[in-house]
């Protein structure tokens, strides 16, 4: 993997805001939609329902495609092959101690399984708010891993900070309520 | 004052809404209900206006536009469901709810986008949104509130009560609150006032904090952030302990307090007490700035 994909991406301003599928996916878009027509029940006379353009479904695509790549390069820098974790990253650059926080959090089995649980969804649940929400969600989480950042720095500074371990635990927290509130915004039923 | 603005709004809200869906369909419905029940409202897209009645019954009214497949209403062993129902396939459409309500009910709302506003419900409020904005008046009876990136307008009218309010991104305003507050935000930003608390608790990652109001006795206040500001302006008849604490963000505060430095570290903590010192104030960031003032 070249150190350009190993970046960080610390706001969506620095996301491509033409971001294209590695394929042409558009072949088979348009196969399942042909496919579709010509297998769907005819519409009940009651109800109008229009058939979504093409450059809605095109759209959708673009748009989870978007959303995978950032949650790949801003929430899950540890899946990479080679790459660390934001924890272990801080701390070697500036000391081997661990830290009460790995322990309480970063190192306990069912947060990392109840993260990762989170994590596969994300994408979905992302994809399917209504695009200003999406947005603003995005950032969200952006800010909550700029929060983590700055505070692993800090501490990196100042590893005995009682308030600096703290504001991290309530950033785990935190992060972990914006994930489970995601998970839980059903596009059919709210939240 | 506040009311009569609120019930306008929630007019224009109404009336808009409706304007928006002349020419589609329209539904009407009454059923009974308990002056207690429970009364549970879903919908995807559109508005929910909920006023509370001396009525003992619900009445809905809806505008739907074509995207809309049908509303069901029912009631069973005092829970009364009103569902906006939307076809499997298709992108689905808005619909507009009025809803009365017994005012004693028991009031849960659930949308993904639709816009939600409940005027004259004393019962307990559970209200939750995607995306879908909240504007409540509170009535002296418990709030639960959840919204990920819609905004929220909470108007009391200082009666006490537990309120529960998290945002992912929205902002909170509360007016003329009381009791117990417990708010967090990740990016959205707080503004409170409340008229008697006696407990505080906000928190948020990089959304600003303001606070005014008073507190009763032996009241506690606990606000943190990240990288948010936090602007408490408290008071107190019997005073409180406060204890502020920053790594890298300013302290001021209006009564010429002065905080300490902690050696060669990095960071600032300002200790002290106001009054009989009978309530607990902490407050504490990373890189945000902190006023605190015992003044309103």
């Amino acid at each position: 993997m070249s150190g350009a994909d190993e970046r960080k991406v610390g706001s969506l301003r620095e996301l491509s805001p033409a971001i294209e599928p590695a394929r042409d996916l558009w072949p088979q878009i348009e196969a399942r939609i042909n496919a579709e027509r010509g297998t769907a029940a005819p519409p009940r006379p009651a109800r109008a329902r229009a058939v979504p353009p093409r450059w809605l479904a095109a759209a959708a695509v673009v748009a989870s495609v978007a959303v995978g790549v950032w949650i790949g390069r801003s929430l899950l820098p540890a899946s990479r092959p080679g790459a660390q974790s934001p924890i272990s990253a801080s701390r070697a650059s500036f000391a081997d101690v661990p830290t009460a926080l790995d322990v309480a959090y970063v190192s306990d089995p069912r947060y990392q399984r109840d993260r990762a649980a989170l994590m596969k969804t994300l994408q979905a649940r992302l994809a399917a708010l209504p695009p200003p929400a999406r947005a603003k969600v995005m950032a969200s989480l952006a800010d909550i891993q700029r929060a983590k950042q700055d505070l692993q720095n800090a501490l990196g500074k100042d590893p005995g900070n009682a308030l600096l371990q703290e504001l991290l635990v309530n950033t785990y927290q935190d992060e972990m309520r914006v994930l489970t509130d995601v998970q839980a915004s059903d596009p059919g039923r709210g939240i | 004052m506040g009311s009569s603005r609120l019930a306008a709004a929630i007019t224009v809200l109404f009336a808009s809404a409706a304007a928006c869906a002349s020419g589609d369909r329209t539904f009407e419905r009454q059923v009974p209900a308990e002056a207690h029940g429970v009364v549970d409202i879903s919908n995807v897209s559109g508005t929910v206006v909920v006023t509370g009645w001396d009525r003992p019954e619900v009445s809905v009214r809806a505008a739907l536009d074509e995207g809309v497949e049908r509303v069901d209403v029912s009631t069973d062993h005092g829970r009364t469901t009103v569902k906006v129902v939307l076809p499997h396939h298709g992108h689905g459409g808005d619909a507009d709810l009025h809803v009365q309500v017994p005012k004693d009910s028991e009031l849960a709302v659930s949308a993904v986008s639709a816009d939600v506003a409940t005027a004259g419900v004393t019962g307990v409020q559970r209200l939750n949104t995607v995306s879908g904005d909240i504007t409540a008046e509170l009535g002296g009876s418990d709030l639960e509130l959840k919204s990920v990136s819609g905004n929220v307008k909470l108007k009391g009218h200082g009666q006490p009560a537990r309120l529960h309010v998290s945002t992912v991104s929205g902002d909170v305003h509360l007016e003329h609150g009381a009791g117990d507050l417990e708010a967090g935000t990740v990016s959205g930003t707080l503004v409170v006032s409340l008229d008697s608390a006696r407990s505080v608790r906000a928190r948020s990652t990089s959304g600003d904090v303001h606070f005014e109001g008073k507190l009763a006795r032996g009241a506690d206040f606990d606000a943190t952030s990240v990288s948010g500001d936090l602007n408490v302006r408290a008071s107190a008849e019997s005073g409180y302990a406060y204890e502020i604490s920053t790594f890298s963000g300013d302290i001021s505060n209006c009564f010429n307090a002065t905080a300490s430095e902690r050696g060669h570290m990095p960071g600032r903590t300002l200790q002290g007490t106001r009054g009989d010192g009978a309530g607990h104030m902490h407050l504490k960031t990373m890189s945000g700035d902190v006023q605190l003032c015992d003044r309103k």
